[in-house]
């Protein structure tokens, strides 16, 4: 089982209050590496200079929304196999099947509890201890 | 402007009344948003540059509205909501400018939700750096405010604790005539 702790993240939300909750909610379930971008555009040079193994992201960014950087990401060799979660309203399905096609691993429908977005990562990468 | 003496009659405004856990979003200069608040809040974000302004009105769950608790959760989801149509609609987040209502404590004896409600809206807006040009928050009263989105104006009333009806559902309320007494251009 893999250890929350050996994870690096990469949290991607042009809001710095959804930012913080997620990163408090990581803490929660034992992520220790965790980085910040505000937009798709920073995340993509973000993850370039330093890959991470997990990506979540918001979809509404200005410059680069989040399916671009699931597009984009997908297409660097070096960074293709990010897993990839991708935030989402509960409005959405419709985004969150153009982000399937693009090859994103999970969505977490918002607003998620602790408890939920821990279950959507372990679908990714399996139990975390 | 011809628009504004549009706005202030009552007879061609489009009322829109938002209700617990919605937000609405217009370019629309005739439309009057409204809504009834107890310890809910009710934001009203516009970008005075775009002509594009909307409200949502939100109860944090149970929480102390710190920290990284659901509460937050479900509170920044609310504005989130509201922001995201803001820029769809041609607004820009550094023009973005709000006025806050509502955190009203109706009841003594309960927890005062309404002053958590009212701290979690300014340090969310303080954060994400739009800035407050007016409130009204706290006190004992419940309010129904309506809401010119385009032009920003706001018309607050306070209502008695007695004919509060607290955070729950309710029609929209039948066009009033244009002077009412007890009610004060706020802003």
């Amino acid at each position: 089982m893999p250890q929350a702790s050996s994870i690096s993240v990469l949290v991607v939300d042009d809001q710095l209050t959804m930012r913080a909750l997620i990163r408090n909610a990581l803490q929660q379930i034992g992520f220790k590496d965790i980085r910040e971008a505000p937009d798709g555009e920073e995340a993509l040079k973000n993850l370039l200079a330093k890959p991470a193994n997990l990506v979540i992201s918001d979809f509404n960014m200005p410059k680069m929304d989040g399916l671009a950087l699931l597009r984009a990401v997908r297409s660097h060799p070096p960074i293709r196999q990010t897993a990839f979660v991708m935030l989402t309203g509960r409005a959405d399905r419709e985004l969150v099947q153009r982000a399937v096609q693009f090859g994103v691993n999970n969505y977490c429908v918002k607003p998620f509890t602790v408890q939920g977005l821990r279950e959507k990562i372990e679908q990714v990468f399996g139990p975390l201890t | 402007m011809m628009q504004f003496s549009q706005n202030d009659d009552p007879e061609r405004a489009i009322k829109v009344h938002v209700t617990q856990g919605e937000s609405h979003v217009t370019t629309d200069p005739q439309v009057v948003m409204t809504t009834v608040l107890g310890s809910c809040i009710a934001a009203c974000i516009r970008d005075p540059q775009a002509g594009v302004g909307g409200m949502n009105h939100f109860l944090l769950p149970e929480g102390d509205g710190r920290g990284g608790g659901d509460a937050v959760r479900y509170g920044a989801y609310a504005m989130e909501l509201l922001i995201n149509d803001l820029l769809k609609r041609g607004a820009r987040r550094e023009r973005l400018e709000a006025k806050i209502f509502g955190g009203a404590k109706l009841f003594d004896g309960l927890s005062d939700v309404g002053a958590s409600n009212s701290a979690f809206a300014e340090r969310f807006l303080r954060d994400e750096g739009i800035p407050i040009v007016s409130s009204s928050t706290g006190g004992v009263s419940a309010r129904r405010v309506e809401f010119w989105p385009t032009s920003g104006r706001v018309r607050q009333r306070l209502v008695a604790v007695d004919n509060a009806p607290q955070d729950v559902r309710r029609p929209a309320p039948a066009p009033m005539p244009a002077a009412s007494s007890g009610d004060v251009d706020l802003f």
